[in-house]
């Protein structure tokens, strides 16, 4: 048993994601409270390796199954490296690999797990972790005090400024051909989302609608602020899910992770599943009838009149 | 022959009509269905109504009463003997005097009729001609053989006259009169007249009667019978527990009666006129709507009754008619009703769309099919008792900012329960009206409770929008909470709530009197229990469909108005005539897909011509909806939308420190059973 | 083709949540409970593939708090056979347990496919889909908008972030956890669920006694810090459009 700690890094599209860096600077934290190292494992995308500076060693496999995000391959090579290595502790996100392994893990290895963590310290020979539960309107703290467990962290919960360290770390090859046969699992397809007609990701200025807008009819009302900004219209998952907004548009967990100079929250709760996806924001500027809704806890200002009331005179004013 | 074919013709339209689901209810109060008979039929009341066409359809039904007598005894010249008399009235002056002058009065009304034809036809004004989509040739054709009927019937008495077989003296002055002008004819012609005339009248009466029961027009024969038929006092009225509780998903599933009405239908249009939804370009008309139907009906007849039934096929299934949605009606169609019942208001022949409607929808929510929005409100309504979707016991968080406590009715006897209901429980605007009632009793020591958590969703809209098995789950709950409470009376904020309450809950064992707090609030200003200064206001007052029309609530909220010293100006379309704001029958959970100006806006427009300050309302989903609509019309600055009780609190007059007004409104009438209506 | 969809019932997250004397559970008390939304989806899934392909839909639930309306519910909406799992106590039950005792109960069922929810607002250990699928040793999938069962194989579209979606084909059987159904959870009228009622069609089933201990000590639950970082703008619309106009100046965004 070591006092090592294992991230698995997520990655798409060829670039390592944010929270791989979050984890890892928090898994430095930890590994240095408990005198281990910090692990990575990174399969497939192997030459993304080299930017995992801020950890000890980062184990790479490579093959065929592991081309595209395969949960039954990812699987059984993460246990596999788990197994061999006994780490004391395994870092997943709360994106899908990390709801396809985080308790996959737990029962495969016999550790305990903890889901949605938002907070997480080195507490003596153990660590504590808290975590949120009821979407956010409690908190749980959990005592891990045993030998192993697994902690599945939402985004944005540490800063990636910790663990991004620019060195070559040790690299690890492991051979995952073993581990990897009779595979009940496999890809047939990858479809990435329809290249929108616009980028939402490269916008300077969103204007951003949540359920508060009520109908598809009064999204109108949105549109022409956002015209006045020069800007596009973004939304939450409801809206995209009901079709009012293409799924280009939607901002969080499930959609895209904007960092706008200006995001302005029309409507919107705040919910964790949107919040990932806008709160490294430079201004938000929220609009929410509810003086209790989340979106405020994010926000650096805000206001409780209607945006139906608040958007004509925005829109007034900022029409030449 | 005619007679056998027309004959022929009612007998497969009764069969047909009775291949309907049962309709209890329907015979009981034989004297008030008289009496019906008397004011609706022989009195025309429903089409004096509108004056233009009224009178001269009055015109024409007395016309045609009396002119029976006329074709009787052209029957009896033709069959019998020259100069037939009926028996016991033979040839009075009189009558033929009556006789001359009806059949000027229908030519006269039939000029009128054609005028309204050309001025207000489909091909001039599109969806806004209340004949859009109706038979026009059909009514041409009618036009023409009523008119016909009454030259021929006028030009071979004159004959006669010239030929000596007149029976009847001068009094008969149009007879007479053209008898003048076919003298110069000389004796042979007019005899050969008098017998043409005499056969084209009888030819065109029998050719007349076969239109007649082939087209429309046998409104002359089934609209008495509808009516004897129709809900009493009026065919706009409480709905009852469904004999079908999945609802009318085929033709053959609805009741008798309802297939009665669409036999009945005129098609004159004067319900989509009226109807709000028509209005703001939805593709709802009431008309439209009953036609369809009828025309579906008539055409599944082989499948319903005898001869025509194809045979059982190998397997011993018979082929069904169509399923009503989407094959005969489109969804759109149904839900776009607010069940404001103007419809029914207005129909001359009683018949009762809403009920039509409400059971069509009772498939649609059986099947599960029915937009988002509605399918949500339904959710929310069964999970926690309110549309909003929040926790009931935050029903009664809006009595937190008052400086009193608000009785428990659950826990100790309150004079008066105030059901509250879900807007002016859960919507921050409403919120502050009830916190001003509130208030408002409050200082005036009226004794008042609530339910606090118990109460739910009164259900008059679930019912409406075909959840029967929600509404009922709701009257349970309601009537257990109710139960436990002890109060004498309920007055409610809710014109949709209060409807229910009064009309449909005592099914189900409410037998306390219910009022709307307008008319508690009437009762208080008139024994000044509340004192008040006079507002002068000029204002205007929008009359909530379930207060006026439904219960023909009209006159307590104005008397309000004029305690509290305001110049009320009508709207035209007030009273039992008001035009809906589009929220009812579950429309405000649903997405607004039309193009055209939204009921609630038109309205705005109408009061604004009026030049008034305030827009009185009595019922928060009218405030919700007006205010709204006051700012997207772009009248904020001139027109502000109030709800009675702001126009008390403001016209009351501060009481002295220490003195509280002691007074509690007199009872003045029994506690038990619905009131009559005030 | 025999699909099971096991169902949690959750507090509804509408109702304000207190905590127990102890501060480990919410009070249940005077709470609502409704079906774990993303169990709806899965139910959803499930009978479009019976509407497609004639499978047979067996719901299964713990004796939790209002599960009977969701059996029924089930029930009046298409599936064939409900299933409640009776003597499991009060309380929260970790994912974990959950998840031992609906695996033994499996154990003496045939099925193809399992379909429950990705995961519920009070997941604390993990989610049951993947905790039921490492613990019978079958491939799981979490994070699916859509299933495809045909014969010994099903076709899924798991969602990765960005709204990329990967196709993938699985063995059968598979347990997978749904996101959402390929369309919005179907209406059952109020009449149809009482109608299912009186049929009294829900098995009951003694459930069997499961360890699956969580391995860690739950040490109190709180409510989170309302720390408000927004600074909120005071006035009327129009003030506070001017405020909001301003702010945009200043940074520069202002087109034109």
């Amino acid at each position: 048993m070591s006092n090592d700690v294992l991230v698995l890094a997520e990655h798409q599209g060829g670039a390592l994601c944010t929270v791989t860096f979050e984890l890892a600077g928090r898994a430095r934290e930890l590994a240095d409270a408990w005198g281990g190292q910090v692990q990575v494992a990174l399969l497939g995308a192997s030459n993304l390796a080299g930017q995992l500076g801020s950890a000890d060693v980062v184990f790479t496999a490579e093959h065929p199954a592991l081309a595209d995000y395969n949960p039954e391959a990812y699987e059984r090579v993460l246990l596999s490296i788990v197994h061999a290595r006994t780490p004391r502790l395994v870092l997943l996100s709360t994106a899908t690999a990390g709801l396809d392994l985080s308790a996959a893990l737990s029962v495969g290895w016999d550790a305990p797990v903890v889901s949605s963590v938002v907070g997480l310290s080195a507490e003596g020979e153990g660590a504590l972790a808290t975590a949120q539960i009821y979407g956010g309107k409690l908190l749980a703290e959990v005592e891990l005090a045993g030998s192993r467990a697994v902690c599945a962290v939402i985004a944005g919960s540490f800063p990636a400024a910790a663990g991004r360290r620019d060195r070559p770390p040790a690299v690890e090859a492991i051979d995952a051909a073993a581990v990897l046969d009779g595979l009940r699992t496999s890809v047939t397809g990858v479809v990435t989302a329809e290249a929108g007609d616009v980028d939402i990701t490269a916008a300077d200025v969103l204007v951003s609608v949540g359920r508060g807008i009520g109908s598809r009819d009064d999204l109108e009302v949105a549109e022409e602020l956002a015209d006045a900004l020069g800007a596009p219209l973004a939304g939450s998952r409801p809206l995209t899910d009901q079709g009012w907004l293409p799924k280009s548009r939607q901002v969080g967990k499930s959609g895209v992770t904007v960092k706008p100079k200006l995001y302005l929250a029309l409507g919107i709760s705040g919910a964790p599943e949107h919040v990932e996806g806008m709160r490294d924001a430079e201004l938000v500027i929220a609009c929410n009838t509810d003086a209790k809704a989340p979106i405020f806890d994010v926000a650096h200002y805000g206001t409780t009149v209607d945006l139906f009331d608040l958007v004509p005179e925005l829109v007034k004013r900022l029409k030449p | 022959m005619a007679f056998g074919i027309a004959g022929l013709r009612l007998w497969w339209l009764g069969r047909l009509i009775r291949a309907g689901g049962p309709a209890p209810g329907r015979t009981k109060g034989a004297w008030r269905r008289l009496g019906a008979e008397l004011v609706e039929v022989v009195g025309q009341r429903k089409l004096l109504r509108r004056w233009q066409s009224g009178i001269p359809h009055a015109l024409t039904f007395w016309g045609f009463a009396v002119l029976l007598f006329t074709i009787i005894e052209t029957y009896g010249d033709v069959l019998y003997q020259q100069r037939f008399a009926i028996p016991g009235i033979g040839h009075a002056a009189a009558l033929g005097f009556v006789e001359d002058l009806f059949s000027l009065l229908v030519l006269a009304a039939i000029g009128v009729f054609t005028v309204i034809r050309l001025v207000d036809s489909p091909s001039r004004r599109d969806r806004k001609s209340r004949f859009y989509g109706s038979h026009i040739g059909v009514a041409w054709l009618a036009l023409l053989f009523i008119a016909l009927v009454v030259i021929t019937l006028l030009g071979y008495r004159a004959a006669q006259v010239n030929t000596g077989d007149f029976p009847y003296g001068a009094w008969a002055f149009a007879s007479h009169g053209l008898a003048h002008l076919l003298q110069p004819l000389g004796h042979g012609a007019n005899a050969a007249l008098e017998t043409a005339l005499l056969l084209a009248n009888v030819a065109i009466i029998m050719a007349f009667l076969v239109l007649l029961v082939y087209s429309k027009h046998l409104h002359i024969l089934l609209a008495p019978v509808n009516i004897a038929f129709s809900r009493r006092p009026r065919a706009l009225g409480p709905l009852q527990a469904p004999q079908n509780p999945t609802g009318a998903g085929r033709i053959e599933q609805l009741s008798w009666k309802q297939l009665l009405d669409l036999a009945t239908c005129t098609e004159c249009g004067r319900c989509q006129a009226v109807c709000p939804a028509w209005n703001s370009d939805e593709p709802l008309s009431p008309k439209l709507l009953v036609m369809s139907l009828r025309d579906h009906l008539f055409a599944s007849a082989p499948l319903l009754i005898g001869e025509g039934r194809p045979p059982a096929g190998a397997n011993g299934d018979r082929p069904r008619t169509a399923p009503l949605v989407p094959d005969v009606i489109e969804p759109d169609v149904v839900w776009s009703c607010t069940t404001c019942g103007a419809c029914v208001e207005q129909c001359p022949v009683d018949i009762e769309h809403v009920d039509t409607i409400v059971d069509l929808r009772r498939k649609l929510v059986d099947e599960g099919r029915m937009q988002a929005g509605l399918q949500e409100a339904l959710q929310k309504i069964t999970r926690q008792g309110n549309s909003f979707g929040k926790s009931e016991r935050a029903r009664a968080r809006w009595t937190r900012d008052l400086g009193f406590p608000v009785k428990d009715a659950r826990k100790e006897p309150v004079r008066y329960l105030w059901f509250v209901g879900d807007f002016a429980s859960f919507d921050e605007r409403v919120q502050q009206l009830s916190r001003t009632l509130a208030q408002l009793l409050h200082d005036a020591g009226v004794d008042f409770g609530l339910l606090y958590d118990s109460e739910r969703n009164a259900g008059n809209d679930v019912r409406r929008a075909g959840e029967e098995g929600l509404f009922e789950m709701l009257v349970e709950q309601n009537m257990t909470a109710l139960g436990q409470a002890s109060f004498g009376a309920i007055f409610t904020t809710d014109p949709h709530s209060f409807n229910t309450l009064r009309n449909e809950y005592p099914d189900h064992g409410l037998d306390k009197r219910v009022l709307h707090y307008s008319q508690l609030l009437d009762e208080l200003l008139a024994s000044s229990a509340i004192a008040v200064d006079s507002l002068g206001a000029r204002v205007t007052y929008h009359d909530p469909c379930y207060l006026a029309r439904y219960n023909r609530l009209t006159k307590a909220p104005r008397q309000v108005l004029a305690a509290l010293g305001c110049d009320l100006v009508e709207m035209p379309r007030h009273g039992v005539n008001t035009f809906c704001c589009g929220a009812g029958g579950g429309r405000i959970w649903m997405e607004d897909s039309a193009a055209g100006e939204r009921p609630s806006e038109s309205r705005i427009r109408e009061a604004a011509a009026l030049g008034v300050d305030l827009f009185v309302v009595a019922c928060p989903k009218d405030f919700v909806m007006y205010s709204d609509a006051v700012k997207t019309t772009g009248h904020d600055d001139r027109l502000r939308v109030v709800d009675l009780v702001q126009l008390v609190e403001q016209a009351a007059r501060r009481p002295t420190p220490g003195a509280r007004a002691s007074t509690t409104p007199p009872v003045s009438r029994s506690s038990a059973g619905p009131a009559p209506d005030p | 083709m025999k699909v099971i969809v096991p169902v949690k019932q959750v507090p509804d997250v509408v109702e304000d949540l207190e905590l127990t004397a102890d501060g480990t559970d919410v009070d249940r008390e005077f709470l609502k409970f409704v079906v774990n939304e993303f169990d709806e989806q899965a139910l959803e899934e499930a009978l479009c593939i019976k509407e497609s392909s004639g499978a047979a839909v067996v719901v299964v639930g713990l004796d939790e708090p209002d599960v009977d309306q969701a059996l029924y519910g089930a029930l009046a909406k298409g599936a064939d056979r409900a299933v409640k799992l009776v003597g499991t106590g009060e309380g929260w039950l970790p994912g974990h347990r959950r998840s031992a005792i609906l695996a033994a109960w499996l154990a003496g069922e045939g099925y193809d496919l399992v379909l429950t929810g990705v995961q519920a607002a009070d997941d604390l250990d993990g989610q049951l889909a993947t905790l039921l699928g490492a613990r019978l040793g079958l491939p799981h999938i979490s994070v699916v908008v859509r299933v495809d069962a045909e014969g010994s194989a099903a076709r899924v579209r798991q969602e990765l972030a960005g709204g990329t979606v990967v196709e993938e084909a699985v063995a059968l059987p598979a347990v997978i956890g749904v996101q959402a159904a390929r369309q919005a959870p179907r209406y059952v009228s109020i009449s149809r669920i009482r109608q299912a009622q009186q049929s009294g069609a829900v098995e009951e089933v003694p459930a069997a006694t499961a360890d699956g201990a969580t391995g860690f000590r739950l040490r109190r639950l709180l409510a989170p810090e309302r720390t408000s970082h927004a600074e909120m703008l005071r006035g009327g619309p129009g003030e506070v459009a001017e405020r909001i106009v301003e702010l945009i100046r200043a940074k520069g965004l202002i087109p034109g």
